[in-house]
């Protein structure tokens, strides 16, 4: 099984991943990090395949934190998971920043499976 | 479930990788000339024009074709010609990608009915407003009525709509969650919702059949979660309209009994949903004067 490592701030939202990625059967969530500094650290200890990372958050932000964990793994695949995904410059931003794929909120399982699955 | 723009729905599906997107929108960008430089190409103004009505822009509110046109470099005539010649050779995302090789014509043809059947539930419907809010009406529209279907989509809530009011305090309530947003726009918007309310947002936000045990953290968390939903995408509804809007971080407020008072150089509007069993629900705009 894949392991991902789950990156947001929000309680509710790591909630809905951890189910979603646990009940999936293909994943398995290994850690859920509160903003992008502690991402890199648990990227480090865990060593997770997959990182769902949410854009905003405070502290280091999502794509602060993706720039450099695609500098220090070139093995870690970043889904970035966000409520701005329909906004064109954010989209793009984060697939030039590296990311694999963006995950608009509000999710839906099937399609987070998809994107994790295509990966 | 979210509102997406073409090119996002096409790497989400698969149809194309992100790649490939980025080198459509390299081919965009050299391709879809801004105003000023579609006005250079069409021999009405030079390039130190531009540079003399960027540095005007610094004083003046103003966009740059009406600015071209307030300092004499193009006429009204012009500035429409300019405007008619920049839609009629716009490269679109979809036929970028075609040119890039990502797509075939009949594949884009394909995917474009599925993302309109895809965002079919998105489109905006009206909605009455203050006689005031006479500026950015449509994106204010879009904001109330997006709210509303979010109720219905994501939270799976019945209720009815009631005509807003304007108040200069949004009563109390078992708690409020708020998001600023801004750019084009500057205005606070804001859920409040008791107590049964919260409830039903964490059952649909945590898909979970009983919350009576989590934490109140938590319970007040998935109704910022639900407004940051709403938010982000009415940020990315106002990006196709031609909005830029941004957002900061939820937050919740725990109002006095005697309500939460609009801000100096603020106007409120609220919009009352009417869910029964004695629950309420509002949604309100602090709108900046």
């Amino acid at each position: 099984m894949k392991k991902v490592l789950v990156v947001d701030d929000s309680l509710s939202v790591t909630r809905q991943l951890e189910k979603i990625i646990n009940d999936s059967g293909d994943f398995v969530c290994v850690g859920h990090a509160k903003n992008g500094a502690e991402a890199i650290k648990m990227n480090h200890s865990e060593d997770p395949d997959i990182i769902c990372m949410d854009m905003n958050m405070p502290g280091m932000d999502g794509l602060t934190a993706l720039r450099s964990l695609v500098m220090l793994d070139k093995a870690v695949q970043v889904v970035m998971v966000t409520s701005l995904g329909g906004v064109g410059d954010k989209f793009t931003e984060a697939i030039k920043l590296g990311a694999k794929n963006v995950i608009s909120k509000p999710f839906e399982t099937e399609n987070v499976l998809r994107i994790l699955r295509a990966l | 479930m979210a509102v997406k723009f073409f090119g996002q729905f096409l790497v989400e599906q698969d149809a194309v990788t992100g790649e490939s997107l980025l080198h459509a929108i390299e081919l965009q960008e050299r391709t879809n000339l801004k105003l000023g430089e579609m006005a250079v190409a069409m021999g009405f103004i030079t390039q130190q024009d531009i540079e003399t009505a960027h540095s005007a822009q610094l004083s003046k509110d103003m966009k740059l074709g009406d600015l071209l046109v307030d300092l004499g470099f193009l006429s009204p005539l012009q500035l429409d010609e300019v405007i008619a010649h920049q839609k009629a050779t716009h490269l679109y995302i979809g036929e970028a990608l075609v040119k890039v090789g990502a797509l075939t014509p009949e594949k884009l043809e394909h995917y474009l009915e599925a993302f309109k059947t895809d965002q079919a539930p998105y489109v905006a419907n009206r909605v009455e407003l203050p006689a005031w809010l006479n500026e950015n009406t449509a994106a204010w529209e879009m904001t109330v009525d997006l709210t509303y279907k979010m109720i219905t989509r994501v939270l799976g809530i019945q209720f009815r709509p009631g005509k807003f009011v304007e108040s200069n305090v949004l009563s109390c309530n078992h708690m409020i969650a708020a998001m600023d947003l801004s750019g084009d726009l500057t205005a606070r918007y804001l859920l409040s919702v008791s107590a049964g309310i919260q409830k039903t947002i964490a059952k649909a936000i945590l898909k979970e059949d009983d919350v009576e045990n989590e934490d109140d953290e938590i319970l007040e968390d998935t109704v910022m979660e639900f407004v940051n939903i709403v938010c982000g995408n009415v940020v990315a509804k106002a990006s196709q309209m031609g909005v830029t809007l941004d957002i900061n971080p939820p937050i919740t407020l725990h109002p006095s009994t005697s309500g939460l008072s609009v801000p100096d150089h603020y106007r409120c509007v609220i919009f009352p949903i009417h869910v029964g069993d004695n629950e309420t629900m509002e949604m309100a705009l602090f709108i900046k004067q």
